[in-house]
């Protein structure tokens, strides 16, 4: 008997976690990586709200930035209409980085400034 | 967590490479004074012909009597330097950290042959491990120093390959990639790994011995 107590608060627990992680799992968003044609690492995680609550970020163009064509970054515009592949091509061009090297340089600038945030590769890239 | 993370991969990365490149300037300094003051007549005996003839010939599989004498040791040491040397230098992820700091890239390994290529240089650390322990010519002159070398060969490796398949926890297991790979890098010039420079010297004296003075083949 007593076993067989144990034995169901563990099958409950277990369906409640996995559950929770079936809950969780839909409010996860990603980081749109279709531009990319062949990607070798995993789409990234990102819950664009939580993490701007978290950091508490306000000025859109912290990511969605506007530059010149003198390679300067446009104070009051920004760009949240657009997709980072419209201007940010695969590859590098003279002016822009290429798309993974301008995500890798907006996000890890700033977690490495703010001293918040993942840095190493598997921390955006988690398996 | 980024702050350590900051140091070992800024300040410790530096720490490491000028100790990595000015430890091997020093040694060589140190050889030529060596070699100069005593024992001049070495530099007499130099010739660049039988020195680039060992070092092509020592460097070639089984192109030596030595290398053939010892089949699966020529195997596992040739793919074990290749393994080595290619992986770090041409891994995706190391290449797109280069490139995000100083805009240079170059062709990198899909990441499965360089996971394979990881494996291989582990699983010749062990078969030297073991070598060293079974064979008894070799574990008469072998010493705690060498196995300790071997670990701190097989460490970035190691480390390197669960970081990347994020087995251990990616965040520690990359921190500790790069602290093993930095320990590596500043114990080559002051260790038994110095034959990464001091190999082609050693091999060029004795090529040259061989055929300059004794007019012998290079074995």
């Amino acid at each position: 008997m007593k076993k067989s107590i144990i034995l169901i608060v563990m099958l409950l627990s277990v369906a409640a976690l996995l559950a929770g992680a079936a809950l969780c799992q839909d409010d996860l968003e990603y980081l749109d990586n279709e531009a990319f044609e062949d990607p070798r690492r995993p789409a990234v995680p990102f819950s664009h709200d939580t993490h701007n609550q978290t950091a508490e970020l306000d000025d859109c163009a912290q990511c969605h930035h506007v530059y010149d064509e003198d390679g300067q970054k446009i104070e009051d515009e920004s760009s949240e209409d657009q997709a980072c592949a419209d201007c940010h091509g695969l590859d590098d061009d003279e002016q822009k980085p290429g798309l993974m090297k301008a995500y890798h340089l907006n996000c890890k600038t700033c977690h490495i400034s703010s001293r918040k945030g993942p840095v190493a590769c598997g921390q955006c890239h988690p398996k | 967590m980024n702050v350590i993370y900051q140091f070992v991969a800024g300040p410790l990365a530096w720490a490491a490479f000028i100790l990595f490149l000015s430890g091997i300037f020093l040694r060589m300094i140190q050889l030529f004074v060596k070699v100069n003051q005593p024992e001049k007549f070495l530099l007499h005996y130099f010739s660049l012909r039988y020195g680039l003839r060992s070092i092509i010939r020592w460097l070639t599989p089984f192109a030596t009597t030595n290398w053939r004498k010892h089949p699966v040791f020529t195997v596992v040491t040739f793919i074990f330097h290749g393994c080595l040397l290619i992986t770090p230098v041409f891994l995706s992820g190391h290449v797109v950290l280069i490139d995000e700091a100083w805009s240079l890239s170059w062709w990198t390994l899909p990441d499965g042959l360089a996971d394979l290529m990881t494996l291989i240089v582990i699983g010749s650390c062990v078969f030297f491990g073991i070598r060293r322990i079974v064979r008894p010519e070799v574990r008469f002159v072998t010493d705690a120093s060498d196995f300790i070398l071997l670990v701190i060969v097989a460490a970035p490796f190691i480390t390197g390959f669960l970081a990347y398949n994020q087995w251990f926890g990616a965040t520690w297991m990359t921190i500790a990639h790069m602290l093993s790979g930095q320990i590596l890098l500043a114990a080559i010039p002051f260790t038994r790994l110095n034959h990464i420079i001091l190999f082609f010297f050693s091999r060029a004296y004795m090529g040259s011995e061989f055929g300059k003075v004794r007019h012998a083949r290079d074995w």
